[in-house]
């Protein structure tokens, strides 16, 4: 298949999307709601491209646009620009201290104040649910309609099958979901109001809370066994890291005799 | 409900159809038993009319002839019936076979009617409908403009037969085409036939149904054919009253499209706001399914075809052909972002025909005439007629059924009897909240409605919702009601359509309010096109245009509303007032009288005034001067 990318000639496999078969050729297209990772769904519209197919030109967004054919594609037109510089503007009324968009405002000359802040905290791109679905315990959504859209568990209630994993909170373009580790729990707080709670474990080592108590039946379930790392589930990250270093001294530094620290049970 | 005339008593009892021979026996032997010269006093029972009271009448008429049933030789049938389309004379009621049309009729109006008409072979003079300063009232349906003018293919039956009882419609023809196709034609055949009509679909977008139902039946797998009667545009009721009148006639246009695709499943997509038509169709569904015209071995054939009503939950969206589909598997009505067709992929990522019902209900009379002949109505390009629910200031509100290429001028003042009040005809919007404001005094009164013209001067068919509007209608209001409209309506989900619909909002209200600024109206064409190119689905694709198109056509009315701060119409509060022109005015007290603030004074036979600070704008004054003294200013 031969595409024409912003007018130079590439080759691409079918059923690949703009968006792919662009990076690939180092082409850059801005996105806000896509990673590769998570089915696209074409809700930021900033990766709206010209696509030219049987001298028919029409704009579609290239993260879910299967080439199927030859075709022209132009990403960077003036009008294209213009579009781009819109959505921004938008999008950074809802969140004006993001710096993505600050970023994304310079590249397309986006007057920043054309539109009144109306501080929403929150771009809709609706990669947390989509991450929540995939990797999490599935209770974010995409709740209401129009204007009201926003991101919430079932019906508004603290979600009970949350993991704490925090996979939302780490793909939120804007930062704008937070994971709060107080004493021995984990609270998931988006639009300021709590999401969800889930107790921390303690080490059973040095005694720190540390990652949630989740149930790790399902993730093994979903993962398919084989392909979770052993890994020592009672443990803090430090103390993880502590004993292996122990282990490494013993191994090595054996011949010295130096004398290992007490073993954690879980050794 | 009842179907009180049911025809098991005359009849030997029916069990299902084990052939279509046995079907056009049974056809034969209920139009035997039907005479047709009897009387029959048929009340519209549609939406509208029922809103007046039409159930009430029904109610008194049966009685009313049950207790003079002893005057009178041959009883006359009560039937109940689909909308008759005048709807704004309902409630209304037809005596056949004289053709005898009876409007506004209560239901006190009940026994004088049978008394004075059915038995006396008089006319209630009052009850007649009489043409806007017309002198002589007409008694007849046939000689009415409003029915006379139109030709009625789809509504054929609609209005004539009772939506509950599938006898009647038998007796009017009904499942005669899905014998034909059952029984004479292969499934390829049909869908020839279908392309040779070059039906268009009726849903908005006028694809040709027949290329639809091929690149369909083309697919592997299993297949399944939609139906959607989500009708939500504002002041749309056409499907509605197919699916209340004539539910045989989408059932059977179904089973056809079913037949030419291999496809044994169909699915009704009813909005939750039409009751009755989900009851009509329930109900026809049932009855046909008794008779073997639809489920396992069709009229002896084998074929099998199953059909289910679905209702939504009161999302205009869910008219979307892809959010339609995730709304029937159960799922957020939201459009889903593929680029996929239906026809390959569509509910539960099977092979889906989608067509709107008006689509369906033209599709067994093609099968019985052919496309040849269907093609002989209507232009070249839009072939066959058009459904329009015709509203606003124009006398006659109804449904009109008219053959593509019509002049706006035919259906305003042909059949539409013209505007009231002695006001000008200021637009007409067709298309819903994604069509268009066109502008008729200047040029486009004589424009042939058809999908090409209409796409072609900014506006759209849509499914055939036609407002007209006069002087008094402000552009700028109108176009802020249907942004307000979407914006509730949008899903939501990609930022042109949520963003850009909520700032045009703001600014249209604004303009509205008498804060427009300089540069809004340019701003809106920005934000206008922006949406209408990066917009996700078809709704936010289309949601600028009556912006748009009033900003091409009116753009002299933002201008008033932006630099002059005033409203040319006298519709939006802030930016104008009443002034009572002292030349004109000749002190009748009228106005004085009529106003609800005590806004108005003056002595008799001179001149009045309006106190501004009174004033509420209510335009009680404006509506009931009979010298045309007041003005809005």
């Amino acid at each position: 298949m031969k595409i024409i990318l912003d007018g130079k000639e590439v080759t691409a496999e079918a059923g690949r999307t703009i968006l792919e078969v662009a990076r690939e050729n180092g082409v850059d297209i801005p996105t806000l709601c896509h990673v590769p990772a998570l089915e696209p769904a074409a809700m930021c519209r900033l990766c709206t491209v010209e696509l030219i197919e049987n001298r028919r030109s029409r704009m579609v967004t290239a993260c879910n646009y299967p080439l199927r054919g030859d075709a022209e594609v132009r990403t960077d037109t003036p009008f294209l620009r213009q579009g781009r510089k819109l959505i921004v503007e938008l999008l950074h009324s809802r969140c004006p201290d993001s710096m993505v968009l600050k970023e994304l405002a310079v590249r397309y000359g986006a007057e920043l104040g054309r539109f009144p802040d109306d501080n929403k905290d929150c771009i809709m791109c609706g990669l947390c649910a989509r991450v929540c679905e995939r990797v999490g315990g599935n209770v974010l959504a995409l709740c209401g309609r129009g204007v009201e859209i926003r991101v919430d568990t079932s019906f508004g209630r603290t979600a009970r099958h949350c993991l704490g994993c925090g996979a939302c909170a780490r793909i939120c373009p804007v930062n704008k979901i937070q994971i709060r580790d107080e004493g021995n729990e984990r609270t998931v707080i988006i639009y300021g109001k709590e999401a969800s709670r889930i107790p921390l474990r303690p080490c059973t080592s040095c005694g720190t809370p540390f990652g949630p108590v989740i149930d790790l039946s399902l993730i093994m379930e979903r993962a398919g066994e084989a392909q979770v790392p052993a890994f020592n589930l009672s443990i803090c990250p430090a103390c993880s890291r502590r004993n292996h270093a122990r282990r490494l001294a013993e191994r090595h530094f054996e011949q010295y005799e130096i004398e290992p620290h007490e073993a954690g049970e879980d050794d | 409900m009842n179907t009180a005339t049911s025809a098991a008593a005359v009849l030997p009892e029916v069990k299902r159809l084990a052939s279509g021979q046995e079907l056009e026996q049974l056809r034969q032997a209920l139009i035997d038993r039907t005479d047709l010269n009897a009387p029959r006093i048929l009340v519209c029972c549609g939406t509208g009319c029922k809103a007046v009271g039409s159930l009430d009448l029904l109610e008194t008429m049966r009685n009313a002839v049950a207790a003079s049933g002893a005057a009178i030789k041959v009883v006359p049938e009560v039937k109940r019936t689909g909308c008759h389309g005048f709807c704004s004379r309902g409630p209304l009621l037809t005596l056949q076979p004289e053709g005898l049309f009876y409007q506004r009729v209560k239901p006190e109006d009940a026994e004088e009617i049978v008394k004075q008409t059915v038995i006396g072979g008089e006319l209630v003079k009052r009850l007649l409908y009489k043409p806007q300063g017309a002198k002589e009232a007409i008694p007849k349906v046939g000689d009415i403009p409003f029915f006379a003018k139109q030709t009625k293919l789809v509504l054929k039956r609609v209005g004539r037969i009772d939506p509950f009882d599938i006898n009647d419609a038998l007796v009017h023809g009904a499942y005669k085409a899905l014998n034909k196709v059952l029984t004479e034609m292969t499934p390829d055949q049909v869908i020839e036939e279908i392309k040779s009509s070059k039906l268009r679909g009726r849903g908005g977008a006028g694809f040709p149904t027949g290329l639809k139902w091929e690149s369909c039946a083309r697919q592997p797998g299993r297949h399944y054919v939609i139906c959607n009667g989500d009708e939500g545009d504002p002041g749309a009721f056409m499907d509605a009253s197919v699916m209340e009148g004539d539910p045989h006639a989408v059932l059977e246009g179904m089973a056809i499209a079913a037949y030419s695709m291999g496809s044994d499943r169909g699915l009704l997509y009813v909005r939750m706001e039409y009751p009755l038509a989900v009851q009509t169709l329930t109900r026809a569904i049932r009855q046909a399914e008794e008779l073997g015209l639809i489920g396992d071995n069709i009229l002896g054939t084998g074929f099998k075809f199953k059909v289910s009503v679905s209702t939504g939950a009161g999302a205009f969206v869910c008219g979307e052909s892809s959010a339609l589909m995730s709304s029937l598997e159960g799922k957020v009505g939201r459009p889903r972002p593929k680029y996929i067709r239906s026809t390959e992929k569509g509910f539960r990522d099977s092979p889906s025909n989608l067509n709107n019902v008006e689509t369906y209900a033209n599709v067994p009379e093609i099968i019985l005439r052919g496309g040849a002949w269907y093609t002989g109505y209507g232009t070249e390009r839009s072939a066959g007629t058009k459904v329009f629910s015709l509203t606003g200031n124009v006398h006659n509100v109804g449904l009109v059924e008219v053959p593509m290429g019509t002049s706006l001028r035919e259906i305003v003042y042909g059949i539409g009897g013209g505007i009231p009040n002695k006001k000008e005809l200021k637009a007409v919007q067709t298309g819903g909240p994604s069509g268009g404001c066109i502008p008729i005094p200047k040029k486009f009164l004589d424009i042939n409605v058809g999908f090409g013209k209409l796409a072609e001067i900014g506006s759209m068919m849509g499914s055939g919702g036609m407002i007209v509007m006069d002087e008094n209608i402000c552009m700028v209001e109108v176009s802020r009601y249907f942004i307000n409209f979407l914006v509730e309506e949008s899903c939501g989900q990609c930022t042109p359509c949520r963003e850009g619909l909520t700032r045009m909002k703001d600014i249209l209200t604004r303009l509205t309010l008498g804060e427009g600024r300089a540069g809004d109206v340019e701003l809106l064409e920005e934000i206008g096109n922006f949406t209408n190119s990066f917009s996700l689905c078809g709704l936010g694709t289309s949601a600028a245009n009556p912006v748009l198109s009033t900003i091409k056509y009116f753009r002299e009315e933002y201008d008033a509303h932006i630099l002059d701060k005033k409203c040319p119409a006298g519709v939006c509060k802030p930016l104008y007032y009443y002034e009572i022109d002292p030349e004109k005015c000749t002190g009748c007290g009228l106005c004085r009288l009529k106003c609800p603030a005590k806004a108005i004074a003056g002595e008799k036979k001179q001149p009045h005034t309006i106190d501004q600070e009174l004033c509420i704008k209510c335009m009680e004054c404006y509506k009931n001067c009979k010298f045309d003294s007041i003005k809005i200013m």
